[in-house]
């Protein structure tokens, strides 16, 4: 290794520990200030206090907003399994044409501008008469949450060796028999990483949810748009530290389960 | 296997083909064609002829592609480095490197554009940092620039650029460099004529990712740099929730969709052209 | 005959004609405090093919790493054509290195990849054009210039690093497991074709191998290394023939394993009490050490005269290996007793008592006492 090679590595450690700071700075802001005593946001914060998680029960709507985008999350994520977990063998074990152009168009709601998509379903629910916003969310987020699971799935599949569903079939099982009991738990940990990336996709949309809600159906993160335009106070903080604690919490799990370096590929 | 049972087995695709057929396929073609009529109804391109003949609108997505173009070269220059470093880590190194990249994606939009607006206030972490490090005497404005908003939207697509160059990277011989080297060929022949051209398809797919993010992003933007500088995604939401003015908005959207998919579909034969070799 | 069997670590490498093209000098090198290589010396002459043979993990990586400049040595010097360059970076040695998976850009063509050597010492790329050409002719790899590399086979991949790697005209060439990514049918067609592309260019080279075969096919000296030591430096059959360590005998090649004591010394000779008898071997030993006894499997008959070593034991294995026939037979767990016939038809079948007879010139001893792990 010659002198320039060695400044180069040097050069390029320090500007990825600064990405690391980079990245993780607003994550520890925020939880900093949530603790703070302070309505502004001086750091550090001249004392430490809960005072903004007390103030999150008086946040109106907050609960609701919560228990919705729960809601969405989990039944959307379960629905983009199911039709992600069929589409996914399909597009492995068939012998049509096209698979691949398939396989891309399954992925795509990925690079699409989330407000233009929002944009177009608020048209087209209103054409087809679908008046009711919780339907609506419920619709728009399968197709937020599917491309996140169709991702992983394709991956998973591409590499798993299907003679061992053939083998169980030998072995005595119906086809989906089959399925439920050999490639789904040797894909676990796919199901879990897609899974999971799909209901934190759907938890944080903000860009096509909001042109499908009502005043009775907001979700957790239009309600905090809500709150910064309306009162900015550090309780915004502290709702988004619960979400920061969710997050680890889900990353350390999944971690723990499949590695995290599992985690970012497909 | 079968023809029949594998051909069986293709039908599998239906319910998640028709499903996204019908709720997302067919809503953007609606919307497309819907921006291409007039109020009559019949064929018509007014309605773009009258967006870029106004020079507030030009000036809009002038700003637009500027931000994404900014927001994708910082990106591509701070991930760059970050990819080739995990790269080479190891153990708890590596597992830093990822924590912070996959942390981060996994949070909200939301979340990140609030506390990046936290960040930049004139008494906010920044100007403090800055101050106390001498570098400023007074706080400087941060918050409401579009220097914020790069920085900002750059810190939240960061992964997405990072992760393809990674994947690339790791695929790699590792042997590559060090055969360049045997060759004769010096550092500086190594970075630009091996290093350089084999990241390219990572750094191709992770520029059209942030690009394409960029150019449509909405909550960051109205969160770090307010309504005073709009942006195409921000008028696209202001027509339909406050203005009533569907079809300016539907024609935004267009433009938006237009440039996103041009963008997707550029990278990706330029990815083929690129990965022809390969 | 006496010396030839003793063996004798510390022994200077047999002297080549022209020595000292390359010389590795007192090479030491640690990883994380783990010496692997303590004091490692290394010889050869200008056009002399030698191989690096051993097991993985013995350090003959490193070595290579270490000759091209891929790895720094903590101490010792790499003196090529007269010259030290222990202290040069790998692209002003003009070492040239195939690589195991053969190190191919794949974001370049094939006459790309040839030429890339040539374009880094500044050659324009109108000027490397014939020599490119020329390179590709020579491994018969003309016609496939423009094409992209992963589209080539295995063994096409081969050639074109071997191509890339010549074009250059290095001093010195390191092949490091150049045949382990091919198939067996191919891997020998390409042993033979790449050992005579070499000896007509008159160029030195260093192949770093596992396989025996392999190392006594293309090679005029084969390192057999061990644990970050050379154990024996010398010509295939020397080294099969009179391999200096029980690990050198056991890696090329099987043979029949004894451990015994030594009874007397009988001039000559030692006495040797095994478990199947007195033996007999070349060699001088005080009585009472334990020993270790070696002898080739061809070396070995079904009957003899009352001059040479003889065991009587009952087969345990009788197996057909085409041309010829192995018995084995297994007296202890650590002993291993093999003959090998010409043919198949000897009508020996497991389970038959048999005697083996060898003479006694053929007999490998080598003193375990002095903490040798046989």
């Amino acid at each position: 290794m010659t002198g320039t090679d060695r400044f180069f590595r040097a050069l390029c450690w320090v500007m990825a520990l600064g990405v690391v700071v980079f990245l993780l700075l607003p994550l520890v802001i925020t939880v900093l200030v949530s603790f703070s005593s302070s309505q502004v946001y001086t750091l550090p914060p001249p004392e430490w206090s809960f005072r903004w998680y007390e103030a999150l029960t008086r946040r109106a709507g907050l609960m609701d907003a919560l228990m919705l985008s729960l809601n969405l999350a989990l039944l959307s994520t379960a629905a983009s399994l199911i039709l992600g977990t069929a589409a996914a063998i399909g597009v492995a074990r068939g012998q049509f044409r096209g698979r691949a152009a398939l396989a891309t168009f399954a992925v795509s709601p990925l690079m699409m501008p989330g407000l233009v998509l929002g944009v177009a379903m608020l048209q087209f629910f209103r054409e087809i008469g679908l008046r009711d916003a919780y339907w609506s969310l419920l619709l728009a987020h399968v197709v937020i949450t599917l491309p996140f699971v169709m991702r992983t799935l394709l991956a998973a599949m591409g590499s798993f060796d299907f003679a061992l569903v053939d083998a169980a079939r030998t072995l005595g099982m119906s086809y989906p028999r089959a399925v439920l009991r050999v490639l789904i738990p040797n894909l676990a940990p796919a199901y879990l990483t897609g899974g999971l990336f799909a209901f934190l996709a759907s938890m944080d949309n903000y860009p096509i949810s909001i042109f499908l809600t009502d005043a009775f159906n907001r979700t957790l993160p239009i309600r905090m748009l809500q709150y910064m335009e309306e009162s900015p106070d550090p309780s915004i903080a502290a709702i988004s530290t619960g979400l920061i604690l969710l997050a680890t919490v889900a990353l350390a799990v999944a971690a723990r389960t499949v590695g995290l370096n599992r985690l970012i590929q497909g | 296997m079968s023809t029949a049972r594998a051909d069986r087995i293709g039908l599998l695709v239906l319910p998640g083909l028709a499903y996204l057929g019908l709720i997302y396929a067919l809503p953007l073609f609606l919307l497309l064609l819907k921006s291409f009529r007039d109020a009559t109804g019949a064929l018509s391109v007014a309605e773009f002829v009258q967006i870029f003949g106004d020079p507030l609108q030009r000036s809009i997505i002038a700003r637009t592609l500027r931000v994404a173009f900014l927001v994708t070269l910082l990106a591509l220059v701070i991930a760059w480095p970050t990819a080739i470093v995990m790269r080479s880590a190891r153990g708890g190194w590596l597992s830093l490197f990822l924590v912070a990249i996959i942390l981060p994606m996994s949070l909200g939009v939301v979340v990140k554009a609030f506390a990046w607006s936290i960040l930049f206030r004139s008494n906010g972490f920044i100007n403090q940092s800055l101050m106390t490090m001498n570098l400023i005497d007074a706080p400087i404005r941060l918050l409401f620039t579009e220097t914020a908003l790069v920085i900002g939207a750059a810190n939240v697509f960061l992964p997405f650029m990072v992760l393809p160059i990674y994947a690339v990277l790791q695929q790699q011989d590792p042997n590559l460099p060090d055969a360049a080297a045997t060759l004769g060929a010096g550092p500086y022949r190594r970075f630009f004529k091996v290093i350089v051209p084999l990241a390219m398809p990572g750094v191709v797919a992770g520029c059209a990712f942030v690009f394409s993010m960029a150019v449509s992003m909405y909550v960051i933007p109205s969160l770090i740099i307010g309504e005073r500088q709009q942006t195409v995604a921000m008028q696209i939401a202001r027509s339909f929730l406050f203005l009533r003015n569907e079809q300016l908005g539907s024609s935004l959207s267009t433009i938006l969709l237009l440039i996103a998919v041009s963008v997707v579909l550029g990278s990706s034969w330029l990815a083929a052209r690129l990965g022809a070799r390969q | 005959m006496l010396d030839r069997h003793a063996p004798d670590p510390g022994a200077a490498p047999m002297a080549a004609p022209d020595a000292q093209y390359l010389d590795v000098v007192a090479i030491r090198k640690a990883f994380k405090g783990v010496t692997v290589m303590d004091g490692l010396d290394f010889r050869m002459a200008r056009g002399e093919l030698v191989s690096l043979l051993g097991p993985s993990g013995c350090g003959k990586t490193t070595l290579l790493r270490i000759i091209a400049g891929l790895m720094q040595a903590d101490d010792g010097s790499v003196i090529l054509a007269g010259r030290n360059i222990a202290s040069l970076p790998p692209h002003k040695r003009n070492i040239s290195v195939v690589f195991q998976n053969y190190a191919l850009f794949p974001h370049l063509s094939v006459a790309e990849n040839v030429a890339f050597g040539l374009r880094a010492r500044g050659m324009s790329k109108a000027d490397a054009v014939k020599p490119v050409h020329e390179a590709l002719a020579l491994v018969r790899m003309q016609d496939f210039a423009e094409r992209s590399i992963t589209a080539l086979s295995g063994g096409q991949q081969q050639r074109i690093a071997v191509a890339r790697a010549l074009v250059v005209r290095p001093h010195l060439l390191l092949l490091d497991e150049p045949f382990s990514a091919l198939d067996r049918k191919l891997r020998e067609t390409m042993q033979v074709e790449l050992k005579s592309l070499l000896r007509d260019r008159g160029i030195t080279g260093i192949f770093v191998t596992h396989d025996q075969d392999e190392a006594m096919g293309v090679s005029d000296r084969i390192a057999v290394m061990n644990a970050g030591r050379i154990e024996q430096f010398a010509d295939p059959s020397t080294l099969y023939a009179t391999p200096a360590t029980p690990f050198v005998m056991d890696f090329l090649g099987l043979s029949t394993r004894l451990s015994g004591r030594v009874a007397s010394q009988e001039g000559a000779l030692v006495a040797v009490d095994t478990d199947l008898g007195r033996l007999r071997a070349p060699g001088t030993l005080a009585p009472g050490t334990p020993v270790l006894i070696g002898v080739r499997p061809e070396l070995i008959r079904l009957d003899g005269g009352a001059d040479m070593n003889r065991v009587d034991l009952v087969l345990e294995d009788v197996a057909i290996l085409g041309s010829k026939t192995m018995l084995q037979g297994r007296p202890g767990a650590e002993d291993r007793l093999l003959c090998e016939l010409a043919g198949i038809r000897n009508g020996k079948s497991r389970g038959d008592a048999v005697s083996f007879h060898w003479a006694v010139e053929d007999t490998l001893l080598y003193d375990l006492s002095a903490g040798t792990t046989p």
